[in-house]
């Protein structure tokens, strides 16, 4: 018996194709075919984390992994290379970009599943995901010409005379505003984030059961009580994972980021400095990468992304799983 | 007023503020999606003319000239990737869905391919850049894999293609019905594509793998295609799982072998759906930028040579809007605005579709 009859496990179908008997020459051939082709999904993923890896090696041996990781110096002269300022600048981005996209993005959830007008549900929808289909270099694009001047010209004075003053915070607000910094990329990145959590916290809300939100109201709940005491609750997981996909988005986006941050490879106590991101430092500096170092250590970066996002995608997608289940329950 | 009345109204203030809270999150996001078209468009509007699409750019600087090496680089550079990706994306989506169904392996390839949808997509050019740009320019093992696996897929496509035609040709317009004639048929097509494939590796080699220096656009269409593969995948699988079983069983029992039940029935009952999907997937890779980066780079001149580096709107748009002249800018603007609003009308179509077809 072929390989593919024993594979199955659905009874209806081992059932016919047993009746069958041996399956005709096309099939097997068509089988193998397309068994390669899904096979070849597999072998890219452990190709890229091997070719990765062999590409960095040199940097690996040279830096070793925890050294590569708390060194500031990025200096392509003395050819010294460490991953602590894109690895901060990344780490401060995505917190920052989340905690400004996750209430926005759980609002209009809260908007399209409970408290919309049936006639605007799905126009605001289509909106919203049409924000997730702008590609990433037009938010950068947009984020260079029309947000960084805005930025720099009221939003961050204005941040700097009202929070700034503040004894300790002010710390994170100082420097001139330039407009090219950790504070707009943030802002751009969470803008692009938004729909992600939106659609997938919509989608979730939308699956609890009416009857539960029904036996609510009929308790006196509010519409609010619902939402927070019914709806969320029920949906937990499914904002988790989409909470978790968008951040591991957020630690990959590189176009939008790329304009407004300015490449600097240094951790700074400012929002308002410009700074790097693994992302960024590589689109800018992996064609100019003269020496095998450089070019490795470029690599190494690229491949600590590829982790970094892999795992944090894998998690996503454990609660995303777990919510299913907890749905068809 | 009694203690409960006070509780209720109070509870019904807090309920209102927090919807009236959320209502102002939607049209939040609402402001941004409008704030950045209307951007696009009043800034795209301006830098729009005919010259755009039919002059190559002017040198640095100097006023005029239009972007047609960058709409044309990036056709090429789309279509070659849709010729690789949508292949394989589609055939491993088959065998997940159909052969594999339910088992062990086909939930592994669909979840890794969940993730792979969501990788980095920078990480990706730089996986390519390695395999594909960095040792290519002597005879390498890369090269003669990536050429042996061009001309296997193209050799396919050529040949579902000819049995398709041939078949229907003898079916419906020779009207010759005979097994043994059908399966003469099969076998010639399939010599005949074996054929093809060791004639197209033989020929492609040598133009190829010696010919190509460093950034090329075969790159830069195979990095795309990396992208596209997880998303075509997922669809296909999605939308074949939409095909009740019953049209299968009802295949089964009229003899047809599970190859004819997966190419007549099923593809064919979710068309639609994976066509839709594949559109979306183009749509998507249309507008990535960071893959392309380091593997097909960009040239200022006009070429349609993919063994070259080759210019993409993206990346245009890239070194345009970053460089110091105005009027690089408004190419930008110019050229951004073509791809937003071509992408966005190409979305909601095909998110449309989906909708009328797959309503409830």
């Amino acid at each position: 018996m072929p390989i593919f009859v024993i594979m199955n496990t659905d009874i209806n179908q081992v059932g016919v194709m047993k009746k069958i008997g041996k399956p005709p020459l096309k099939d097997i051939f068509f089988g193998i075919i397309s068994f390669s082709a899904s096979f070849l999904v597999l072998t890219l993923i452990l190709l890229i984390i091997l070719v990765l890896y062999k590409e960095s090696s040199l940097a690996i041996h040279r830096f070793g992994i925890i050294n590569f990781i708390i060194t500031q110096n990025w200096d392509p002269v003395k050819q010294i290379f460490g991953a602590a300022a894109p690895l901060f600048g990344t780490v401060v981005i995505t917190i920052l970009s989340l905690t400004l996209a996750i209430p926005m993005a759980l609002g209009i959830a809260i908007f399209l599943a409970e408290v919309s007008p049936h006639f605007l549900k799905t126009p605001v929808g289509i909106a919203i995901e049409m924000l997730a289909a702008i590609p990433s270099i037009i938010y950068g694009m947009w984020g260079l010409f029309t947000l960084a001047p805005i930025m720099s010209e009221y939003i961050e004075p204005a941040i700097q005379k009202t929070l700034g003053q503040i004894p300790l915070i002010g710390k994170i607000f100082e420097g001139t505003p330039q407009g090219i910094d950790l504070f707009t990329a943030s802002v751009v990145l969470s803008i692009m984030i938004i729909p992600f959590i939106a659609s997938v916290a919509r989608d979730s809300l939308n699956l609890t059961p009416d009857l539960m939100k029904e036996s609510a109201y009929a308790l006196g709940a509010t519409k609010w009580d619902v939402v927070k005491d019914v709806m969320i609750p029920y949906a937990k997981l499914g904002i988790y994972g989409g909470i978790v996909l968008a951040l591991g988005r957020a630690l990959g986006e590189t176009m939008a980021v790329a304009f407004v941050l300015g490449n600097r490879h240094e951790i700074t106590t400012s929002l308002f400095d410009a700074a790097a991101t693994i992302t960024v430092t590589l689109a800018n500096e992996f064609t100019e990468a003269d020496s095998d170092i450089y070019l490795s250590s470029l690599f190494y970066l690229a491949l600590i992304l590829f982790v970094l996002s892999f795992v944090i995608l894998a998690l996503a997608k454990f609660f995303l799983l777990k919510a299913e289940r907890g749905y068809s329950r | 007023m009694r203690y409960e009345e006070r509780y209720v109204r109070r509870r019904k203030i807090i309920s209102w503020i927090a919807l009236s809270l959320s209502t102002a999150a939607a049209f939040f996001g609402l402001f941004w999606l409008g704030f950045i078209l209307f951007d696009v468009l009043r800034h795209g509007i301006s830098g729009l003319n005919l010259e755009l699409f039919t002059e190559d750019p002017a040198p640095p600087g100097i006023p005029g000239g239009g972007l047609r090496n960058a709409f044309v680089g990036q056709l090429e550079i789309v279509f070659f990737a849709v010729i690789i990706g949508v292949p394989v994306g589609m055939l491993a989506g088959i065998f997940i869905a159909e052969y594999a169904r339910g088992t062990k392996f086909s939930k592994t390839v669909s979840i890794l391919s969940d993730i792979m949808v969501s990788v980095p997509s920078i990480v990706v050019g730089t996986f390519i850049y390695a395999i594909l740009v960095k040792p290519i320019g002597h005879i390498n093992l890369g090269g003669i894999l990536a050429v042996a696996f061009l001309s296997a897929i193209l050799s396919f496509l050529f040949g579902s293609i000819l049995n398709l035609f041939t078949t229907n040709i003898l079916l419906k317009i020779v009207r010759i019905s005979s097994e043994r004639a059908v399966k003469l048929l099969n076998l010639t097509t399939t010599l005949i594509t074996v054929l093809f494939g060791v004639f197209l590796f033989v020929f492609l080699l040598p133009k190829l793998v010696d010919k190509i220096q460093g950034f090329n656009g075969w790159a830069g269409a195979a990095a795309l295609a990396f992208i596209m593969i997880p998303v075509v995948l997922r669809t296909t699988e999605n939308m074949l799982s939409l095909v009740p079983w019953s049209l299968r069983e009802a295949a089964f029992a009229l003899g047809a072998s599970y190859y004819n039940v997966i190419k007549d029935v099923v593809i064919r009952a979710a068309m639609t759906g994976i066509l839709t999907g594949i559109i979306l997937s183009i749509s998507r890779v249309a507008g990535e930028t960071a893959p392309l980066l380091f593997t097909s780079f960009n040239n200022s001149y006009f070429t349609t040579n993919m063994n070259e580096p080759i210019s993409s709107l993206t990346v245009t748009i890239f070194v345009y809007a970053t460089g110091p002249y105005e009027d690089w800018h408004t190419k930008a603007w110019a050229a951004s605005f073509v791809i937003t609003f071509f992408i966005l009308f190409v979305t909601v179509i095909a998110r449309y579709i989906l909708h009328l077809k797959y309503r409830g």
